[in-house]
This record gives structure tokens, sequence and C-alpha cells, in this order.
């Protein structure tokens, strides 16, 4: 089934929801339509289910006007879920998934034939529904509840499924479920998707493209990663986000960070000596405290390398799992002296990056004041046979100052450079 | 992760015997009910002051005299014989048009009352909620009043004709109310009932109170009452109820899929909007019909879809014609009690339908909760 929207616009009285969006779903394709609360994704949707009327020659469906199908043939065409669904009627599981039967009866009181039972049992095994098949529709939880209506979807033997936040009322284990099976369907049945979701990180798994809407204009179209910038997404939903890789699936995902970008940066530079990971909560708290940041010495793959990168911290990096070398030593050095603190996050210390600490102990004899973040409990940062402990202790004797917390340190920070 | 494999082969079967199951119910009690409607018109004959079932007629000796079987068919079948009361004329001018008439009006307004509970997908409203009953009221207690109701032809049309009028009236009124550019919104059209009816039910009572003479006629109509039987009032909802059930009973996948709300209706590839105006302008033609010869009958149209749906369920293609025959059914009894409980005098079956139907809902309302948390 394949979808062209084109130049539409739609109000509510004076209020413009859609202004001029065209785009094309194609057969087959699974489509996401996300946006913030508002965008106008779900009015969209229910243009393109014909609920709410548009003019004649805007929404084609296989080529052909909306309008021109009959109400029948659009439910033979596509099925539709809604974000949830509920009666006050007794009506069993099998009842509901039976009425997906409905656009295809031969008249209005024609008996249920042998191959629509058929029909409805198939839907109700691939849903994994026909174990509730008689209790009471309004008995089931929401996610068995959305596997009926899902059911009933695939008993109308569609071309195409047009869903609105299928899993906004269900828990994280529902969600799965219920997206898995939709994709199932999407790459098992050749079932068009156009859905619209509310989780933008469900979006960049699932879909093969993704339409972002804002303010009911379209933003942008793409694949999840042309879409879901930091940039794009900090322009549409004012947050500052980091968009990384999942490690398992490889879909990237979008973590958010921060929903106020720092204001006003004192112009107060600190430096941070940090690795594997220990650095990215201290930078996030120093970024959102006006500092500005830089740190290193950091490998290319080291966690925090990433986490400086993300957050547009200025880095001395050396190459993947290579030791500090000279001139990254030197660099460090010199963005130690021009920096008006160093902080040393409780880093894991190995023969590659003693250095760090050996910078941190010349920063304390030129008289920068220098801040040690204590380890987790229980977790050793010495990788070199006692050695970073004794530098670490040494730093503390010769002037260096142990904080007990990140909140401590930016107290002390606060006090003028501390003291 | 989602289970998608092959279920046992037990689930799968018992799943498809349970349904067997249901289904088979479903085709006995349509079945069963039309039988049982039969029985009950026989009976209902047969049952009052002066019929072979009932309390009998004190003569003027003051001995009780009863008709027997035999003689009462024979009356019906033949005509006049050599016995104390006309009894073919009672049969013929009162009790048989009289039992028509609950048939009627029971499932009149049973099956309005399905439609209703569908249309707007609420099991608590009745075939009343668009105003029908307080316009009747209005044009009843009015014509009534106005004392033309007192002549013989004009009186006795005059009444249900300008009740049927004020109905249908009433409920173009509250549709308008609640239509807004073609789209019929059920919880204004709701709400608009409910305010026509505190309005009308206002004017009634007014009219009532500046004729207090007129009470008792007046108070009898407003409880609804069988006792204005005639053969021209019988064909009039035969004809009504023939077609409205009809419509209604054609519309049954549609009202199934309205009961998920309409935009799933309309997914459905159903017309929501077409079937709400649908819906509303032949229950109302129905129940004001029914209502304009009998005064406001009330709960059959609320409990008898209610206590239906609990029996064969909410499938309409099977809960219409259920009700209709439920209805009938229901209505031919009640007004058997009404007639004989004070014999020689006759309670208004209003009272009859609130004070069995009451009682008999709650028990059932009580049991499918009960059964339902089972």
């Amino acid at each position: 089934m394949k979808f062209e929207v084109r130049n539409l616009s739609y109000s509510f009285g004076d209020k413009k929801v859609l202004r001029n969006i065209s785009f094309e779903a194609a057969d087959g394709e699974f489509l996401g339509l996300i946006g913030p609360n508002g965008s106008g994704k779900t009015t969209l949707l229910r243009c393109m289910t014909n609920y709410l009327e548009t003019p004649e020659d805007r929404i084609l469906i296989n080529g052909k006007p909306l309008q021109s199908l009959m109400p029948m043939e659009l439910a033979r065409t596509f099925a539709v879920v809604p974000q949830s669904s509920s009666t006050d009627f007794v009506f069993s599981a099998y009842d509901i998934v039976m009425m997906g039967r409905i656009p295809h009866m031969a008249s209005r009181i024609a008996g249920h034939r042998k191959s629509d039972v058929e029909i409805v049992r198939a839907a109700m095994e691939k849903t994994d529904t026909l174990r509730f098949a008689s209790r009471p529709f309004f008995a089931l939880s929401g996610g068995e509840r959305q596997r009926v209506i899902i059911a009933r979807a695939i008993a109308q033997q569609p071309q195409g499924l047009l869903l609105d936040e299928p899993t906004v009322y269900l828990d994280i284990n529902g969600q799965f479920e219920i997206m898995d099976l939709i994709k199932k369907l999407n790459r098992e049945e050749g079932i068009s998707v156009v859905a619209v979701l509310h989780d933008v990180n469900m979006a960049a798994r699932y879909c093969d493209r993704i339409a972002l809407l804002s303010q009911g204009h379209l933003e942008a179209i793409g694949e999840p990663k042309e879409v879901l910038t930091p940039e794009i997404i900090r322009s549409v939903y004012g947050v500052d986000v980091v968009v990384r890789k999942d490690p398992f699936t490889n879909a990237i995902y979008v973590m958010p960070h921060s929903t106020v970008t720092v204001a006003h940066t004192h112009g107060t530079r600190v430096h941070l000596l940090c690795g594997g990971g220990t650095g990215g909560p201290v930078m996030k708290a120093l970024l959102d405290e006006g500092f500005s940041v830089s740190s290193g010495v950091l490998n290319v793959l080291d966690s925090d390398y990433q986490n400086a990168e993300d957050l547009h911290i200025a880095t001395v990096a050396e190459a993947p799992f290579a030791p500090i070398g000279d001139s990254a030593h030197t660099e460090n050095l010199k963005l130690i002296n021009s920096s008006s603190a160093v902080i040393i996050s409780p880093f894991p210390v190995g023969p590659g990056n003693l250095k760090n600490l050996e910078a941190a102990k010349s920063a304390v004899k030129t008289g920068k004041k220098v801040f040690v973040l204590p380890p987790e409990a229980g977790k050793g940062i010495d990788f070199v046979g006692g050695k970073a402990d004794a530098t670490v202790k040494e730093l503390i004797r010769s002037g260096a100052i142990q904080v007990d917390s990140i909140e401590d340190l930016l107290v002390r920070l606060s006090r003028g450079g501390g003291g | 992760m989602l289970r998608v494999g092959p279920l046992s082969a037990s689930t799968t079967e018992s799943m498809g015997t349970e349904y067997q199951r249901i289904v088979r119910r479903r085709i006995l009690i349509l079945s069963v009910l039309p039988i049982v409607l039969f029985v009950t018109v026989i009976v209902g004959t047969f049952i009052g002051t002066t019929g072979p079932i009932g309390p009998g007629i004190r003569t003027a000796t003051g001995e009780i005299q009863r008709i027997s079987f035999e003689d009462a068919v024979d009356a019906i079948l033949h005509g006049h014989g050599n016995w104390p009361f006309d009894y073919h004329a009672i049969f013929w001018t009162q009790r048989i048009p009289r039992v028509l008439l609950a048939v009627l009006v029971g499932a009149s307004l049973a099956c309005a009352g399905t439609a209703m509970q569908a249309v707007f997908r609420n099991p608590m409203a009745d075939p009343f909620i668009v105003g029908v009953s307080s316009g009747a009221s209005v044009g009843a207690v009015a014509a009534t009043l106005s004392g033309l109701a007192a002549f013989a032809v004009v009186g006795t049309f005059l009444t249900p004709l300008l009740a049927f009028c004020t109905a249908l009236l009433t409920v173009f009124v509250v549709y308008r109310l609640g239509t807004v550019k073609g789209k019929v919104y059920v919880d204004t059209l709701l709400l608009s009932g409910v305010a026509m009816a505190a309005f009308l039910g206002a004017i009634v009572s007014s009219l009532i109170y500046f004729a207090r003479q007129e009470f008792h006629r007046v108070i009898f109509w407003l409880l609804g009452s069988l006792s204005m039987q005639s053969w021209t009032a019988d064909a009039i909802l035969a004809l009504t109820v023939g077609v409205g059930v009809l419509v209604i009973f054609l519309y049954s996948r549609d009202l199934n899929a309205l009961l998920l709300g309409e935009e799933t209706a309309h997914n459905l590839g159903t017309d929501p909007e077409a079937l709400k105006t649908i819906m509303l302008i032949v229950a109302a033609v129905m129940t004001s019909a029914a209502v304009a010869f009998t005064g406001v009958i009330g709960f059959i149209g609320l409990i008898i879809p209610h206590m239906m749906r609990i029996v064969v369920g909410a499938d309409h293609r099977v809960l219409v014609p259920a009700s209709t025959l439920a209805g009938a059914i229901f209505l031919v009894w009640a007004d058997a009690i009404a007639r004989t409980v004070i014999s020689p005098n006759t309670l208004p079956v209003g009272i009859v339908t609130a004070m069995c139907g009451g009682p008999f809902f709650l028990y059932l309302l009580r049991r499918s909760r009960v059964e339902g948390e089972k």
C-alpha cells in the first residue's frame, strides 16, 4: 500500500494544525511519524484514515484519491490501531477480532462464513490471543487488549496498518512486544506500516524512515540517522541530546541530557583529567554550572572521549590503545597551565595513562588548584601495582584538595576558585 | 518476547468448543423466545377479571363467577352464547387488542432501547433519553386538559396524535441541539435531552397544578397504561414496529462496530454519522408512537436490552431480535398483573414494570458482576 500526501493543510476552526505537508509512504515501508505533543501527528493520521475530511486531491492511496474509495473498500485496504480501546459492553476477545471481518461481509446481516472463522483464528494465533478468546475484552490487560486490536487489524486482511501511538499506555515489556509484532507483520507479510510514535527511540529502532513534525509542518523525513540528529532534535524538541548507536541492535538511540542549554558561561575554564567513563558526570555538572571544560589525555575509543565529543569539550586525544605520548602530554600540560583549576576524576590508571597523574603533580607544583574526586566505593583505580595510589596520596600531601563528591566540588569551585 | 509459536491443540480446541457452545446457546434462545411469546399471548388473553385465569367477577348475588377455558375459547371463536357477560365482545374489543398492544409497545420500547444504548455507547441509556417521554407528556396533558379529549371521536385520537407530534418535535429540537455541522455529538445530545426533559417536565407540572380536577386522569397517562387499546392503535403500531425493528436489525453490524467508539466504527468501514441519525429517527418514531397510545411505560427500554445482553451477549444480530421478543413478552405479563392484582380495578402498567423490573434487573446485574469476578 502506497500513501501520497500532497501539500496537505488542516485546521480546526481558526487553528491551523497541519501546514503544507507532503510526503510519501512506500509500499512495504515502516514509516514513523514523530514530533512533540501538539505537532499534529495524530491529526495527520486521522486525515490519512479519512476520519477527518480533507480536500479531494491531497491524499492518494495506491495512486487513487482517498475519497474515491468506498468506506468498506478503505477498511479492506488498511486497518487502524488506536492508542487504546475500551467499551462498557461485554464483548469477548473473539467478538472483537471478528469485527475485523465487517468490511468483508457480503451483506448487512450475513453470518460468519467458515473462512471468516479461519481467518480470525489465524489472526489470534499470530498475536497469541487465542488462549483468552472467550474472555471479556474489558477484563484483559492493556497489552492483551492491544494485541486483540492488532488481531482485529490482521483479520481485516489489509495491505497496510496505520497506528496511533499503539504503545503509549503499555509498560516497557508490552511496548516491545507490540512493536516486535508490528515489525514482524511488516517484514514477513509485507504489510506497510505508518505509525505515530511517541518515543523517539522506538521510532529509531523500528522504522525504516521517520517523518518529524513540528508545529504542523514537516520538519524532516528520512532514515532515523538523518532525522534524529542532535541539531534537529534540539530545534524541534528544545532539548540537548546525545545520539549514540545501540551496541546490540546498531539502531541509533537518543539520550537527552539537558532541557536548558547553558545560557551564560562565565568563561572560567577548568581542566579535567579523566578516563573510562568516570569523567562524563563531572563534565556535565561543570557545564551546567557555566564552566568551560577541557579534558585530556584520552584515548580515542575511551568512553570519556565519546562523552567529551558529545558535549563539545576540547580534548587532548591519543591514538586508540596507545600509551600517552610526549606530544599529547605536552599538550595536556599546556591546557592545564591555561586553566583556572584541575580536576581529577577517579579514572582507572594503567601504565598507559599514568602520565595524567604526573601532569597533575606538576600542576600542584606550579600552585594550581587541584581537586581529587573519590572513587566509587569498592572500586580501585590502581592497575599499576600501587603506583597510582601512591601518586594520589602524594598529590594530596603536597596541596591537592580531596573533595567528597561532585556537589562538594562545585561548592568549592564557586567559592572563588576553591580554597 | 512474544510467543507466536503454535498453540497447544487443547487450547485451540477448547476455544473452539467454547465458542460453539455460545453460538448454540444464542440459537437456542432465539428459537425459544418466539414460542414463549406465542404462549404468553394465549395465556395473557385468558388472564383477567373476566378470563378463565384470574380473580373472577362478583355477581349481583355475591358469588364469584369465572368462565371456563372451553367457554372462553367458544366465546372467542363462535361469538355470543348464553353467558351473563358478552364474553365475545370483551375478548375481541378489549382483551385481544390489549394483549397485542402490550406485545407491540413492549417490542417498540425494548428494540428502541437497544439501539439507543448502542448509539450512546451507554448501557444506562433508554429510548426516552432524547426527550420522547417528556415531549409526549406535554402533548398528552395539554390534550387532556383542553377538554377536547372528552369528545368521542376527536378525543380518542386527539391525545395520541398530539402526544406523538410533541414527542417528535422534542426529539427534533434535541437532535438539532446535539448536531454541529452535520456531526452528531452524543454527549451534547444526552445533556440536551436531560435539560429538555427537565424543562418540559416543569411545563407538565404546572399544567397539572393549574388543573387539579383532572389530576387523576393525567397521572394515569403519565404512569403508563394499556387501557387505551384499540385495533387502530394495534395496526398503527404494527407498522412502526415492523419497519423500526427491521431497520435496526439491518444495522446490527454497524451498531456492533459503534460500541467500540465512533473512530473505530469509521475505520471498520461503517458510517457512524449516518448510523446515529438513522437510529435516532427510527427509535424516536417507534417510541413516540408507542408512548402516544399508552403513556410513559418506563424501565422496559432500559432493562430488557440489558437483560438480554447478559443472556445472549452484545452482538446486535442476536441482541436486537432477542430484546424485541423479550420486551413484548415482558409487557404482556406486566399488564396481566396490572389487570388482576387489584381487580376489578387496574393498576397503571408502568408501576408494575418498574416494580418487577427493578429488583429483577438488580439481581441480574449482581449475578453477572459476581460471575465476572470468578
